[in-house]
């Protein structure tokens, strides 16, 4: 227990870290969070919006801007805690080397890790909450289930920023992590049903679709915010990811620091 | 009296991606004393470097025991590196901060109170002659200052035992006056130092002992005084300098060292 209590309050000391930096960038770091859901509330939701007025997802008819607006939920998940771990893992890993800092301190590697996870998932949750609140005012989502949303939303967080701190671990140089970012990052933005229901794509693809991560992120968000059914078997396919590349992003980095 | 550091029969391997591991650190033995100053001596790629990061446990033993102030390093390392202080050979600075928000920072990491980091802190910017830098970011300063500063930091949570790699490299004479005036203060008030350096004159000046280490190996392991009798003898040393022009001179670590591994310090001969 007080061994259990020792490894939080370490890793609660490197969050702290990562939050005072961002504290000192608190202007820029707000404005730039709720910027960008405004830009695409106003392109995709008013602007295609207005040229596709509803839907069809899962048998519930949906104002198209709701549809994109619970996406765009996914995406700022996606965006924000994949590059927090991929490009500010890298340069703190590569460049600034406060990993290895850290990790000569009583903090131990792992500790500094699941920090760097955290962090990563707490900044993109913050993003996620200038969205939810958008949405709220607006009137597309509803208040209690934007509420009851942000624990899935940090879980969601957490899923893609270890995605970015594996990418981080086995990037030799930084322009490396460009590969993952169009090959991998992009294509789910695109196809994963952020901004078109996945049963319009061709069934196979479809189906490979509904295993990658952002597309169980999104069909939960749409389900807490709303009320549309729940894809199980997407959802069971984000949650694997996340059991799977949270360990697997740490031990990767671990094997990349540690000789 | 508890040795600072005690390093038994350490092996460190490297795996390599083709062939048989490297074997950068073999069965190397040594203790510090708490108030001593240990320095390990020899040419890039002897495993000096290997062996502090082994002492820190960021990177982990073969075989062997490492304890620090009793404490073993793989079995109970937030225990050990309570105890110890590093500066690494490579700049680690948190350059999103200024230098006395990294140290308030950095003593949060030992569970240190905020009143008593910032205490030790001001205390230490002043005696390293950086108060007046306290508030700027560390990529700001001149990369002496920035040492001086990992050297200071690596002392603020008042470790038992210092690592030191290569603390002085870049520094000026007058900053590495203020750095050895700082160790040997650390020293007399009971600290442990585990320091690497190339200049040999910083390890004869500040080393209660050294190990001359090649190839993974300590090849000899004394005070600087009695390695210089016992392998060139006290005699003055006539060397030529340049053509034509020849000095005398005392013999020194750098004599010994060309004996014992047949290298110049960074290369072979």
């Amino acid at each position: 227990m007080e061994e259990a209590f020792k490894m939080l309050h370490s890793i609660f000391r490197v969050w702290k870290r990562y939050y005072d930096v961002f504290r000192k960038n608190l202007v820029y770091g707000v404005v730039t969070t709720f910027v960008e859901p405004l830009l695409y509330l106003f392109a995709f939701g008013y602007g295609l919006g207005s040229l596709i007025p509803t839907l069809d997802y899962m048998g519930v008819t949906l104002e198209y801007r709701a549809f994109i607006f619970a996406g765009i939920v996914g995406q700022t998940a996606l965006f924000i805690a994949f590059f927090e771990g991929a490009y500010g893992g890298f340069i703190r890993m590569y460049y600034q080397r406060v990993f290895q800092a850290i990790a000569v301190t009583p903090v131990t590697l792992t500790e500094v890790l699941w920090a760097e996870i955290l962090w990563d998932a707490t900044r993109a949750t913050f993003g996620i909450f200038a969205v939810l609140l958008i949405g709220s005012i607006v009137g597309d989502f509803s208040i209690s289930g934007a509420i009851a949303y942000l624990p899935i939303a940090f879980l969601s967080s957490m899923l893609f920023a270890s995605l970015g701190v594996f990418v981080a671990s086995k990037a030799k140089t930084i322009e490396e992590i460009g590969y993952p970012q169009y090959l991998f990052i992009f294509p789910m933005f695109l196809f994963c049903g952020v901004f078109f229901p996945i049963e319009r794509l061709p069934e196979t693809v479809g189906f490979v679709v509904k295993l990658l991560p952002l597309t169980g992120v999104a069909v939960t968000a749409r389900s807490f915010l709303l009320k549309t059914p729940v894809d199980w078997l997407s959802v069971s396919a984000s949650i694997v990811w996340l059991v799977v590349f949270v360990p697997l992003s740490i031990s990767s980095m671990k094997k990349r620091l540690v000789k | 009296m508890e040795k600072a550091l005690n390093v038994r029969h350490l092996v460190k391997e490297y795996k390599m991606p083709k062939g048989p591991a490297f074997r950068a650190v073999n069965d190397i033995s040594f203790e510090i004393n708490q108030g001593e100053c240990f320095g390990l001596l020899g040419p890039n790629g002897a495993g000096k470097s290997t062996t502090m990061h082994c002492v820190t446990g960021f990177y982990p033993a073969n075989s062997g025991s490492i304890e620090i102030m009793g404490r073993d390093v793989s079995q109970d390392p937030k225990s050990a590196r309570q105890q110890l202080g590093v500066c690494h050979q490579e700049e680690t600075l948190d350059n999103d901060f200024s230098l006395i928000q990294q140290l308030e920072s950095y003593a949060g990491y030992f569970g240190f109170a905020k009143e008593k980091a910032l205490s030790r802190g001001w205390e230490l910017l002043e005696r390293f002659e950086l108060k007046d830098r306290a508030h700027q970011l560390s990529e700001h300063l001149s990369g002496g200052m920035r040492r001086k500063f990992q050297v200071l930091r690596a002392m603020l949570t008042e470790p038992k035992l210092v690592i030191l790699d290569e603390p002085s490299t870049g520094l000026d004479p007058e900053a590495r006056r203020t750095l050895w005036n700082e160790i040997n203060l650390f020293k007399s008030n009971g600290g442990a130092i585990l320091l690497s350096t190339h200049y040999m004159d910083e390890a004869q000046r500040l080393c209660d002992r050294v190990a001359i280490i090649s190839k993974g190996k300590i090849m000899d392991c004394r005070s600087p005084q009695e390695l210089i009798a016992h392998y060139i003898g006290l005699d003055p040393i006539e060397e030529e300098i340049r053509p034509g022009y020849k000095l005398t001179r005392p013999p020194n670590l750098e004599d010994v060292y060309l004996k014992v591994t047949g290298q110049r310090l960074g290369g072979s001969v």
